[in-house]
């Protein structure tokens, strides 16, 4: 029942900054499978954002480079030799399109999640704060169009958005502002929600006694407690949102390859090649796809769990003690239950 | 509408804020705003499709748009009415629905309603199934895992539910097909029914669409298993996805039963753990998951396109790409309709069933 | 919940039951013989993904319906299996009786499906219709030459042209204006529904409609009173199988739970069926043309633009046209499903010839560089110019590709620098009409069959290109030879058109699509449909 946020676990006050960073002071909490998940996690999700990073250094080829000095690449070659992961019917390399693959999988996560929290996280606080008509008509909008699903949102919102040209950059934005429509009304509950309860709180009541005006006692205190429990639904919709943009390129509404290199796309085109055994084409993009959404949903589950102390290794368990629920935890399952 | 597991539906908030302060302002006020709720979110998602699509361009000119000159499509979109102010087509369609009248695609001429129901039932077949085997599995294992929290088979499910939900439905879909259908030839590729079991089917007097229901009532045993052979597959795809979620649940919510005092209780009494887990723990956490389940049915509904596609599944949501692809409008805002009723009543009757169970959610 | 759990486990159970008993039944055939399920012997199933519109002929211009129609529908004039010469179908005669009187006389005893008899008054209702309905989606258009028609006698039908001799207009009968319908059922004002087209029967083609399921499954049983030129069909009935998945067609072709799959199907999935022994791949002349355009206001040195200068505008179009490897294109991207076009009527059309060979690369087909960097530099153009290509996926996800292509042979010349980009249909479609785009992808099948439909479409003035070519001397010799009478005279005028037109370069036609239909190896007829009418016909196909 109780909104109380408990993202972060109580961790000593004095301890250095570091260490009451969210993912560090979680690892410091966590004990054996707990923290062997949580590992595994940041480990899959460093690969990913390393890969994605450093993909013009790590990727043999371009994108889209269909022929090099010693001339044309062979079309759907086998995993061997000169393209360690094969090629393509077009000609592609399909090691170098998983990796460039990585960093359009980045882009989109970083545009769908920053448009997101940012346009949310203002219209929570807004809609909170003010309440009276505006927030019940935001809060219906926001429910009508979270409790539609979430693909069919992106799809609408990628035939709106990519009439324009499918330019790297236009292909994200499209991508990543689809992805945003669905994620907006996570972050507005959310921060809403926290709003809301803090209003009520008397230091609140008190800083307006004061004279403090409006803005500031929304940036100050309502801000600052009610951003607490973002990292966590952060992780999750970054997975969702890799799923979504695989979705919509496994539709035929993703990104063409001449603009960037994207896993869905590649694996709706490698559909006829699974049948004629040639496998590369479809199973790299495709186990590319779900180790990454396994990296960051291992990373998301363990910082909920050791949030929640029912859920936090039976050693640790006994050292704080909490309510039943938190917002983070049901915005993590209510990001679950969305999955495509 | 929530998604919350153990928390009152955050809308309540915005909603009934006044119902606070009217202590035990009593369920049948709840229900009744609970339930005009329904009607502003469906008309949101129709106003926002309604001009969503049709900034987006027209049906004939995607239809045509690749074989006739500029006057000739002009005149086929005077025709068709598509050149007049947007606020009156808008008022316009607004006025036809209220009388119940969905019209008629444009790119396939069929009346929206006839199409709904076609596709609709395949749709609701393919969540059913997917359910209940999201169910089997998702249950079973979550109370398994529950029990031997923190030990290996805990860790080995844990990983098995990320992976679950981590795998995109058309991949797992993809290796299903490879696997079952193509490599071992024990399942049919994809499609509903074979072409005999579907003619045979389709002369039935009143079919519902849902194909096993109709191949009982047919009593045509070898049509039956040509169906359920067919549904095996797409349904294990989707199934595994939520029942990595609901795996998860389980787990999440027995371990926080297996801790409350009165379980406590009954294992200082020297009750098994199995039994524990099974009798005791095992009913209240049942609670979130028939909340989820609710909603996982209005996402499944319309969130099963990939699943459709793979396998050649027709329902709605696969429909619907098509027809916003042929941006046909009419078709498309009829869909749209149907799930937001769908989605608006389910999450009507999972806030009501919250409300009976847990009154600190009334207010 | 316990007892619901019980229920649910049951049925898993016995749907994994009846999947075991299936696989007995149905398991992996060893043999490699055809393991097509029996649905009644001797009954042909089709697989497609091509969808219908609607099974009526005044509402639909698009080639999945129109596949249905010629199998239910009786047409005036038809093309005989393995030809493409339009020939009376339920006429006995068609042809001029003057210059703008086309006279069709009709076979006696003609009757639909529903026992309501055919004759002069439905051709009439059936024509008359189409353009009095002029439905967003119909075939109207096509029908532009036609004044009047009108019954003489319950068997003569005339029909008045606005402009004489017109040569199209026997195949304008054959296509989609064309079936003819049952004027006692269909209304005359506007579209009917599919599931009342089914009950009425109006029927009178080759076939009739047992049962159907729109976009999923027809059923058809021969029609024992069809008198007309396709004769008796010669399979004990047939069905249509609709597939939203080429690859899901494909997988069901090859283990035998359809006979024959037609059209789109993926390069790749063609190459690996020719592999595959139970199954055989046909081939036939394929009306489908990719061809770039021009734009000659937004082109490079196109009209509107700052440095406007014809010449060099023709010297780019020229280099491109020098460049491009269609072989290359056509195997690497299409494993040669589709073949190299080097002029605008494909091959196997009446007066198709080669000009784009003889003028653009090396002569025989192979781009030429030296060609390329002399027809630029003789016009002044030093610097790689700058173009901006566009593509689309309305003609198959293969064009990223087949562009990818292009873009690397333009760039790899060192005279260009391609700018790639696609676009969804709907938003191209009205973007290139608007100019938006300088240079860009296209495709076209055919209305008809004849060469015409690659010529009048595309080159007169106010055409559906929309791109600013404007040629008189072109488009008098196509106004020509469309009221010539000699067939031989016709044909060289086409010649000379496409001659004309190649020297502009208007266009660039790249491939020709083969028609492509893979059949199990127990099913007979199947390059009987594969001709250049380009009509699928379900009657010759039998096992």
């Amino acid at each position: 029942m109780s909104l109380v946020p408990v993202n972060e676990p109580v961790v000593n006050p004095r301890a250095p900054f570091y260490r009451r960073l969210p993912v560090v002071s979680h690892f410091q909490k966590s004990v054996g499978l707990q923290r062997g998940m949580l590992v595994a996690g940041l480990i899959l999700t460093a690969i990913f954002l390393l890969t994605a990073c450093f993909a013009p250094l790590l990727a043999p080829y371009g994108y889209s480079q269909l022929s090099d000095a010693d001339g044309n690449f062979p079309t759907q070659e086998a995993p061997g030799g000169k393209h360690l992961l094969g090629t393509t019917v077009g000609g592609y390399d399909v090691l170098s399109r998983v990796i460039w693959g990585a960093q359009t999988a980045l882009f989109v996560i970083v545009v769908a999640v920053l448009m997101s929290v940012v346009i949310g996280v203002i219209l929570g606080l807004v809609s909170g704060y003010i309440g009276g008509w505006l927030d019940r008509i935001l809060v219906v909008i926001a429910d009508a169009v979270y409790a539609f699903p979430s693909l069919l949102v992106a799809i609408v919102m990628a035939i709106v958005i990519s009439g324009g040209q499918s330019s790297l950059i236009g292909g994200i934005f499209a991508a990543g502002t689809a992805i945003t429509l669905v994620f907006i009304p996570q972050y507005f509950r959310v921060i809403r929600a926290e709003t809301v309860r803090l209003k009520a709180e008397p230091f609140v009541e008190s800083a307006k006694v004061v004279g403090a005006s409006n803005t500031r006692i929304m940036t100050r205190h309502i801000y600052k407690n009610a951003t607490r429990s973002l990292p966590l639904i952060f992780t999750l919709n970054a997975s969702e949102a890799i799923l979504i943009l695989a979705g919509l390129g496994f539709l035929g509404f993703g990104i063409e390859p001449s603009s960037a290199a994207e896993w869905g796309y590649d694996l709706n085109k490698a559909l006829a090649d699974t049948t004629s055994g040639i496998w590369w084409t479809g199973l790299f993009p495709g186990v590319a796809i779900v180790l990454t959404v396994m990296g960051l949903t291992l990373v998301g589950e363990s910082i909920n769990d050791l949030n929640d102390p029912r859920l936090r290794g039976r050693k640790a368990a006994g050292a704080t003690g909490g309510p039943d629920s938190s917002t983070a935890a049901q915005a993590a399952i209510s990001a679950d239950v969305r999955g495509i | 509408m929530t998604t919350l597991i153990d928390a009152p539906p955050s809308d309540a908030d915005g909603i009934l804020p006044a119902s606070k302060k009217t202590s035990g302002g009593g369920l049948g006020q709840y229900i009744l705003v609970r339930f005009l709720l329904i009607f502003p979110t469906i008309f949101i998602l129709v106003t926002i499709v309604f001009f969503l699509m049709r900034i987006t361009g027209d049906p004939i000119t995607t239809a045509m748009g690749g074989r006739l000159p500029a006057e000739q499509l002009q005149e086929r979109i005077q025709n068709a009415g598509y050149d007049r102010p947007i606020l009156v087509q808008y008022f316009e369609y607004l006025g036809q629905l209220a009388t119940g009248n969905f019209g008629r695609t444009l790119s396939d001429n069929r009346a929206v309603s006839e199409m709904l129901a076609t596709y609709g039932s395949a749709t609701l077949e393919l969540s059913i199934n997917a359910l209940i085997i999201a169910l089997l599995v998702g249950i079973p294992l979550g109370m398994i895992a529950a029990q031997r929290r923190d030990h290996a088979p805990d860790a080995v499910l844990r990983v098995f539910a990320i992976l679950c939900y981590a795998t995109p439905v058309f991949f797992a879909g993809m290796l299903l097909k490879l696997t079952f259908a193509v490599w071992l030839g024990w399942l049919p590729v994809a499609g509903r029914a074979k072409t005999s079991s579907e003619l045979a089917l389709t002369s039935l007097q009143a079919p519902t669409g849902i194909y096993w229901l109709d191949a009982v009532r047919s009593g045509n045993m070898a049509a039956l298993g040509d169906v359920m052979a067919h549904a095996v597959l797409p349904a294990v795809a989707l199934g595994l996805l939520t029942a990595g979620i609901f795996l998860r649940l389980v787990r999440t919510n027995v371990i926080g039963t297996l801790g409350k005092d009165y379980v406590e209780a009954g294992r200082s009494r020297g009750v098994s753990e199995f039994r524990l887990v099974t009798k005791h723990a095992y009913k209240p956490a049942l609670i979130p998951i028939i909340t989820v389940m609710g909603l996982q049915i209005a996402v499944m509904l319309g969130g099963a396109v990939l699943t459709e596609k793979t396998f050649e599944w027709k329902g709605l949501g696969f429909q619907l790409a098509n027809y916003l692809t042929a941006r046909d409008f009419v078709a498309v805002q009829g869909i749209v309709v149907l799930l937001a009723i769908i989605v608006a009543v389910t999450n009507f009757i999972v806030d009501i069933v919250a409300a009976l169970i847990d009154p600190r959610v009334r207010y | 919940m316990t007892k619901s759990t019980k229920t649910l486990r049951g049925a898993i159970a016995l749907a994994g039951v009846s999947a075991i008993a299936l696989t007995a039944c149905t398991g992996p055939s060893g043999g490699g013989g055809t393991s097509t399920e029996g649905s009644g012997g001797g009954t042909i199933t089709y697989g497609t993904t091509d969808k219908v519109v609607t099974l009526d002929p005044a509402g639909s211009y698009d080639g999945g319906s129109f596949m249905v129609m010629n199998q239910i529908y009786p047409f005036l004039l038809n093309y005989k299996p393995g030809t493409a010469d339009a020939t009376p179908d339920i006429a006995e005669s068609a042809s001029f009786t003057s210059p703008t009187e086309y006279t069709v006389k009709l076979k006696s005893g003609l009757k639909f499906a529903n026992g309501n008899t055919l004759d002069s008054s439905d051709v009439v209702f059936s024509f008359k219709r189409v353009v009095a309905i002029n439905d967003p989606n119909g075939p109207a258009s096509l029908l532009s030459n036609m004044s009047t028609v009108e019954a003489k006698d319950p068997t003569t039908v005339v029909f008045t042209l606005k402009a004489a001799n017109d040569q199209v207009f026997p195949g304008v009968l054959a296509s989609n204006p064309g079936p003819i319908v049952d004027e006692q059922v269909f209304p005359a004002d506007k579209v009917m529904d599919d599931d009342a087209i089914i009950k009425g029967k109006p029927f009178a083609g080759q076939y009739t409609i047992e049962s159907y399921k729109k976009n999923e499954l027809v059923s058809f049983k021969p029609n024992a009173d069809y008198k007309g030129l396709l004769g008796a069909a010669s399979n004990e009935g047939a069905n249509l199988k609709h597939y939203a998945d080429a690859n899901n067609l494909k997988l069901d072709v090859q283990q035998g739970n359809i006979d024959v799959a037609g059209r789109i199907l993926t390069a790749t999935d063609v190459a690996d069926l020719e592999k595959d022994s139970k199954v055989k791949v046909y081939k036939g002349p394929g009306g489908e043309l990719r061809y770039m355009v021009f734009n000659f206001d937004t082109m490079p040195f196109g009209a509107k633009t700052p440095e406007a200068d014809p010449a060099k505008a023709l010297a780019v179009r020229q280099a491109v046209a020098h460049l491009v490897d269609r072989d290359v294109i056509a195997s690497q991207v299409f494993k040669n499903t589709y073949t190299p076009v080097y002029s605008y009527v494909p091959q196997g059309f009446e007066g198709a010839a080669e000009p784009l060979k003889s003028l653009y690369g090396d002569g025989s087909g192979k781009p030429s560089l030296d060609k390329a960097k002399k027809v630029l530099a003789d016009a002044g153009i030093t610097s790689p110019v700058d173009l901006k290509l566009q593509y689309t996926d309305r003609y198959g996800t293969s064009a990223a590709d087949e562009y990818a292509l292009v873009k690397q042979q333009l760039e790899q010349s060192g005279l260009f620098k391609v700018d790639l980009k696609s676009t969804e249909w709907t938003t191209y479609t009205k973007e290139r009409r608007a100019d938006a785009y300088p240079v860009y992808q296209l495709g076209w099948f055919p209305d008809y069959s004849d060469a015409d439909n690659y010529l009048t479409p595309f080159f007169i003035p106010n055409n559906f290109l929309g791109n600013h070519y404007e040629n008189p001397a072109v488009t008098e010799i196509i106004n020509k030879q469309l009221v010539t009478t000699d067939k031989a005279e016709r044909s060289k005028l086409i010649g000379e058109a496409q001659a004309a037109v190649a020297k502009d370069l208007s266009t660039l036609p790249l491939l020709q699509g083969a028609q492509v239909m893979v059949a199990g190896t127990g099913v007979k007829g199947v390059e009987m449909t594969l001709d250049a009418s380009f009509k699928t016909r379900l009657g010759v196909m039998s096992k």
